[in-house]
């Protein structure tokens, strides 16, 4: 049951954080958003992680140096993000982003690229994402 | 509209990755490490398009309000509950219960229209499509048993979790 409440709020935070950065992004611009509530999330982190003192940060060394870069990407994401939700609404633009993403992961696991477990593809992941699709043009039109 | 459609998919595209580069880190240095490293390349990255699109204009906040400051604790309760869940439920049960809140939510927020936001009005249909995009999730995170390995640890979870009730 706590393992189900703590996936439940997950959830409701990420949709959360992205309803937020628009709200704020119609206050100070969306670049903006992006950078001010990242400086306070890396600052909360870096407390965090102060207290925490497991000293693994010293490992970063032993990733390889390009998947260290991943949390760049979020300027684009974020900023995707906001611009979605004010031009398509929140239930489309979380939709979209959750297809676009099983897709991709599902894409990767077939290849095995980026070093990951090679998995064989299978139907019902086809059909679970052609399902997802359905479910947007129900949605939409 | 279809520029919106364009930045969700290309947002969806980089969240599918971060998640994979990010997990990679995660393994070796640690959740706290790992958040805080992609919190801050988030930082520098969003400043340096925001200085390439904007210029100097990107500093100024004069309708900054005092709670913007604290939204970005958001991303740590993101944090905190995706990894307590992960661990409690095993990464498939756990991401198909995130994946549908997620939609939940986003329902929710359209159908109210807080934050200002502009109010999408809650329509059967709407409901309709949000059903059959989560049962595409379920099939998609459960069908066909993609790893037998996973299978059994979300059942071994779902005994304690009837067991545990």
């Amino acid at each position: 049951m706590r393992g189900f409440i703590f996936a439940f709020l997950a959830g409701g935070f990420i949709t959360l954080q992205g309803v937020a950065n628009s709200r704020i992004s119609q206050d100070i611009g969306a670049w903006q958003a992006a950078t001010v509530t990242q400086l306070t999330g890396f600052l909360m982190a870096l407390l965090i992680l102060m207290f925490v003192r497991d000293g693994k940060w010293k490992r970063f060394k032993d990733v390889r140096p390009l998947y260290l870069t991943g949390g760049s990407f979020a300027a684009v994401v974020i900023y995707g993000n906001i611009f979605a939700i004010q031009e398509i609404g929140v239930t489309l633009t979380i939709a979209v982003i959750l297809i676009a993403q099983l897709a991709i992961t599902f894409l990767i696991d077939g290849k095995g690229w980026f070093d990951v477990v090679k998995q064989k593809i299978r139907l019902p992941q086809f059909i679970g994402i052609g399902m997802m699709i359905a479910g947007v043009v129900i949605l939409k039109f | 509209m279809f520029l919106g459609l364009f930045f969700a998919v290309l947002a969806g595209v980089l969240v599918g990755l971060q998640n994979i580069f990010n997990t990679k880190v995660n393994e070796h240095a640690g959740t706290w490490a790992t958040t805080a490293l992609v919190l801050g390349l988030g930082f520098l990255a969003s400043m340096t398009l925001g200085l390439v699109f904007e210029g100097t204009g990107l500093f100024i906040l004069d309708n900054m309000k005092t709670w913007h400051w604290f939204s970005g604790l958001i991303g740590v309760g993101v944090v905190v509950c995706l990894v307590q869940g992960t661990r409690l439920l095993g990464p498939t049960y756990a991401i198909a219960i995130v994946l549908t809140s997620q939609l939940g939510f986003a329902l929710l927020w359209d159908s109210l229209g807080w934050f200002g936001l502009e109010k999408i009005p809650f329509t059967f249909q709407q409901l309709i499509g949000v059903i059959v995009i989560v049962g595409g999730v379920l099939v998609f995170k459960f069908g066909g048993s993609r790893e037998k390995q996973n299978v059994k640890q979300v059942q071994k979870q779902l005994k304690h979790h009837t067991v545990g009730r």
